[in-house]
């Protein structure tokens, strides 16, 4: 080990040492004190949910997984590739490469589509801003949160993913809940 | 004109006391007191104001009305309102007004986000809008050219894109059509807006209505990064930003360089960027196996070309003029110092002496860009800027339309800004160097000597005595716009002492603003002979030990089996059309060739020994110097691909392995050091003192370290020009257009050159072809096929035929007579 330069040690002024009385105080009492709650709920009801055979229902305005939309009546993409989502993300996890539209053979509606549209679902921390940015509805937060993988490049998100339809595996809460 | 003086006054806005200049246009006094005033079409660039769009409407006290703040010239003791109740009530109607047609579609609209029309509507707008009815629409997209796409919708009638084709370019082909709210940009003939600059336009629009076809969709602002650098596509070095994403060129814009460029690219260096990514570009070393190139290891390419090392004495350069300073000067020690061989250049069209490129570099005979707008006259000798050096011709086009200058030519080939020429001067194609003789004896009186060489030259005294009472009475500063070609051939030293004979004449060295300029064939010509990347100088212009051969001379003596090994560092001079025959013997029959390209030419392909991947534009680092002595710096703005390798380090590599000697820095920083170092006149640059912006050599103190020149050496007489005698003179021209990055770019693709032979009518007829047809140039198998292009103001008995294409043909020199005729 290299040796410690004198002038790096600093003395750090202890504080007074305590009584007998003090230290059993210390050691069983307060000790107690702290327990008291956790004693209490070791016969109380059960609160852990056996997840992954039990889930936690999520509110409907939950910002899980993302999906991207397309029209009912004509299937193409709401999503035009503006790339404000892109812009809007904190986390920095979009990436948009547009591209022009063939008018015979249209992806989007309007002039440009979103040739890439990749989400980092490992760098994303579901703020939902690229939600609010999306001047066309285009991409909105589901509420699947099992994003769990084994490989971070599967993470990545890619356009067809995000227009798949997503498995629901998540319960909804109800009214009442 | 000389510049115009600067009487500072003072004025109020805002209740902020500004420091402006007499007369200068409010808007921009109050942006040099920090005080933004909104505004659409105030372009200074473009010309004078026209109050266009009113978005800078201020309140001035004692006027009763608001006033357009880019349209008043700015008084002693002013006050103006730029933030009262009625500037900003008028401000909010302006946006409103300029919103009632507007789409607003600005997620699929390529401006969005760097966008003047959504930065003034959130700045300056009231956030809302009365106006219910439906708006005007049009079309759209339509592309204005294969370039550029118009979106009607969009525009907000600033008149910025007319009025830089009718005031800056001067191609008039924009126009607006019809009135009221059914206005509209439209060329006037409703053909596409093809024009040597036309891409500034997009800069230039302050909405989305024209875009960039290349860029389209590519990118958003906020996806892309600028990384600043210099075109290296032509002499005049425009300062330019590459707009880099995921490492890839997306785009080229302007960096504002009012010493270099005004602000404005050529097409060409807007677009051809898209080269770099071309898939037909070399990107590994190429070695020869058998009659073919193949892809090679590195180790393998550096130990096939290091055999040049055992040719010592016989091994010869030909350095291209793209090179930067570091790798030419690195090439010419190892050349001069290790291979003891002098033969390198990097000039096509012979050499001349030191000391006469000595006083031709004499600082105070030097002009500079900026001296071009505000001298009384520019004399055009044998050069046409808009090809030679795109940018500039932008520069003389703005000192005549702004400031009065008198414009002379005298050429070869007619030029475009012939039509702006007080005075143009037609010679015989290639005797550019007896005209120069001709006017010096004119300007000195001597009349007798002056018929014979305007004689020589293929004019007459008459027309070259109008040329010297132009310059002679059009007052004091004068500027001579020189081409390389004017020193080409036998009579090139001869030219260029009687071109500083002219300079001593007219006073030139008296004046700040007067003096020469030179435009050089390659990008770097200028730099590269500093350098010593010739024949008969070495690194500060200095008296080479020895004066090597020059590159005519060096395909003679390859060709004749003196020189064995041949390194073409960014060059290839079988495409600049010069003695084809000749080069393409020589390198079959040296023994050892090596390339340095990004494209290979069917004979480099042929005979090349070993090919190096050469770096894209982009992809450079170094310095190059300015034709006016301004030494810029080229910044590496994406990384190369796997295979590519600067050149500097290649070269020093070869030395090490071939040689076992050491160059010293081949790249970065120290490597310019060097550079400084064995250049007497650059002594203690550095790159962080050539900065973004570059400095001319000339303005630092070590510009007195230049060598004193010499006139006193011998020189040859001019080939006096032949007469046609149904055989007609040759000219070559290189159009913009003839490189291979406009090949190679898909944008651009549509203006590549085909072989072109332009005729005047006179001949044409003679020989039986209208506009478009095909003639031979030449006879028997060596003829070249080429479309005739009729232009008027070709002089009959000349033909002028297009080089720097890929399969120049085999022609003769400049000057010589060659059959034309039908094919
Ligand atoms: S939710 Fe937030 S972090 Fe995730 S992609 Fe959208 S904007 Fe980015
Ligand atoms: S999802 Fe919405 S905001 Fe993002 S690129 Fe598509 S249209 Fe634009
Ligand atoms: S020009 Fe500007 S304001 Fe108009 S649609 Fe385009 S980005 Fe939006
Ligand atoms: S196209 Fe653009 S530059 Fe031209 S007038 Fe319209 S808004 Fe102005
Ligand atoms: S900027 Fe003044 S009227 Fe347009």
């Amino acid at each position: 080990m290299a040796q410690i330069d004198e002038d790096d040690i600093i003395l750090v002024q202890r504080g007074p040492s305590p009584t007998v009385a003090g230290g059993f105080y210390r050691s069983f009492v307060e000790t107690a004190r702290g327990l008291k709650t956790t004693l209490f709920k070791v016969f109380g009801e059960t609160q852990t949910i056996q997840y992954p055979e039990e889930k936690t229902p999520v509110y409907p305005r939950f910002r899980g997984r993302h999906k991207l939309h397309t029209f009912e009546d004509t299937g193409l993409e709401k999503c035009v590739g503006c790339s404000l989502c892109a812009a809007a993300c904190p986390a920095d996890c979009i990436r948009v490469v547009a591209a022009e539209n063939d008018p015979n053979n249209r992806v989007s509606a309007g002039e440009r589509y979103a040739a890439v549209y990749e989400i980092n679902m490992s760098r994303c921390i579901f703020c939902g801003y690229c939600e609010v940015a999306c001047p066309f509805d285009a991409i909105t937060m589901g509420h699947d949160y099992e994003l769990s993988d084994l490989n971070r490049s599967d993470l990545i998100f890619t356009k067809e993913m995000l227009l798949a339809e997503p498995i629901e595996r998540t319960p909804l809460r109800t009214e009442d809940e | 004109m000389p510049r115009p003086e600067h009487n500072e006054i003072t004025l109020t806005i805002d209740g902020r006391d500004v420091t402006a200049i007499d007369g200068q246009i409010l808007v921009d006094a109050a942006r040099g007191g920090d005080i933004e005033i909104p505004v659409f079409c105030y372009e200074p660039k473009i010309g004078g104001p026209v109050g266009a769009c009113r978005m800078c409407l201020v309140e001035i006290e004692g006027i009763p009305k608001l006033q357009t703040a880019c349209s008043t010239p700015v008084k002693d003791g002013m006050v103006v309102h730029t933030q009262t109740d009625r500037v900003k009530g008028a401000q909010q109607s302006v946006v409103e007004f300029l919103l009632v047609n507007h789409p607003l579609d600005c997620p699929v609209c390529d401006k969005g986000g760097e966008c003047p029309l959504q930065d003034i509507s959130y700045g300056y707008g009231g956030g809302k809008s009365r106006f219910i009815e439906p708006k005007r629409h049009f079309v759209k997209p339509l592309g204005l050219s294969p370039l550029i796409a118009i979106d009607r919708e969009r525009c907000i009638l600033c008149y910025r894109c007319v009025r830089f084709s009718q005031e800056v370019s001067e191609d008039h082909q924009l126009v607006l059509l019809e009135r009221g709210a059914s206005t509209f940009v439209a060329t006037f003939d409703g053909h596409p807006y093809v024009a040597p600059f036309s891409g500034n336009i997009i800069e230039l629009c302050p909405v989305g209505a024209l875009t960039s076809r290349a860029y389209r969709f590519r990118a958003r602002p906020w996806d892309i990064e600028g990384s600043g650098s210099v075109c290296n596509l032509c002499p005049a070095q425009c300062n330019v930003t590459f707009t880099v994403r995921d490492d890839r060129v997306l785009r080229v814009l302007s960096r504002d360089h009012d010493g270099v460029d005004d602000g404005w690219l050529c097409d060409k260096g807007r677009f051809a960027y898209q080269a770099t990514h071309s898939d037909e570009r070399i990107t590994a070393p190429l070695v020869r196996d058998g009659d073919q190139l193949r892809p090679a290891t590195w180790e393998r390419a550096i130990q096939v070309a290091s055999g040049i090392a055992r040719h010592p004495g016989a091994a010869a350069a030909i350095v291209g003029g793209e090179t930067t300073n570091e790798e030419g000067l690195l090439l010419g020690r190892y050349m001069r110092d290790t291979l003891a061989s002098h033969d390198i250049d990097s000039r096509q069209g012979g050499a001349l002496s030191a000391g006469v490129l000595r006083e031709l570099a004499r600082t105070d005979l030097q002009a500079t860009v900026p001296d071009l707008e505000f001298a009384h006259t520019v004399l055009l000798l044998d050069a046409d800027p808009v090809d030679d050096a795109p940018v500039l011709d932008l520069r003389i086009r703005k000192a005549a339309r702004r400031n009065d200058t008198q414009v002379l030519v005298a050429s070869g080939r007619p030029t475009a800004l012939d039509a702006r020429a007080a005075v143009a001067v037609r010679h015989a194609p290639g005797s550019a160097a007896s005209l120069v003789l001709a006017l010096d004896s004119a300007l000195s009186g001597d009349h007798g000597a002056a018929t014979n060489h305007a004689t020589d030259a293929g004019s007459d005294l008459e027309s070259i005595n109008a040329l010297a009472d132009a310059l002679k009475t059009g007052g004091e500063d004068v500027v001579i716009v020189w081409g390389e070609r004017v020193t080409d051939g036998a009579g090139g030293e001869a030219a260029a002492k009687a071109l500083v004979n002219i300079s001593t004449t007219l006073g030139l060295g008296t004046r700040e603003g007067s003096g020469l300029l030179e435009l050089p064939r390659g990008t770097n010509g200028r730099g590269l002979r500093e350098v010593g990347a010739i024949p008969t100088a070495g690194p500060g212009l200095s008296n080479p030990v020895t004066v090597g051969r020059s590159t005519d001379q060096i395909a003679a003596a390859a060709a004749a089996g003196e020189v064995t090994a041949l390194w073409f560092l960014h060059a290839d001079p079988t495409r600049d059309g010069r003695n084809t025959e000749i080069w393409t013997r020589a390198m079959a029959s040296a023994g050892l060739v090596i390339a340095h390209a990004s494209t290979l030419s069917p004979e480099l392909a042929e005979h090349a020994t070993v090919v190096f991947p050469a770096e894209a534009g982009a992809e450079r680092d170094g310095t190059i110097t300015h034709p006016d002595g301004r030494i810029q710096r080229l910044r590496k703005a994406i990384g190369s691909p796997v295979d590519v390798r600067p050149a500097a380090a290649i070269i020093a590599r070869i030395a090490e392995v071939g040689s076992g000697v050491d160059l010293g820095p081949a790249t970065g920083p120290a490597a310019t050091e060097a550079v400084s170092a064995a250049v007497s006149f650059y002594a203690g640059l550095t790159v962080d003192e050539i900065g973004g912006r570059g400095l001319r050599w000339q303005d630092r103190d070590a510009a007195t370290n230049l060598p004193a020149g010499d006139l006193n050496g011998e020189s040859d007489a001019p080939v006096p020009a032949a007469s046609p005698n149904g055989a007609l003179r040759l000219g070559t021209y290189r159009s913009i257009w003839a490189s291979p990055e406009v090949e190679l770019s898909p944008a651009l693709k549509f203006l590549s050159r085909r072989p072109t032979v332009e005729l005047s009518p006179v001949d044409a007829e003679r020989i039986g072809v209208i506009q478009g047809q095909n003639v031979d140039i030449g006879t028997g198998t060596d003829a070249l096929r080429a479309t005739a292009h009729l232009r008027s103001d070709v002089p009959a008995g000349s033909v002028f035929v297009e080089s720097g294409l890929a399969a120049p043909g085999n022609l003769p020199s400049e000057g010589q007579l060659i059959e034309v005729s039908k094919a």
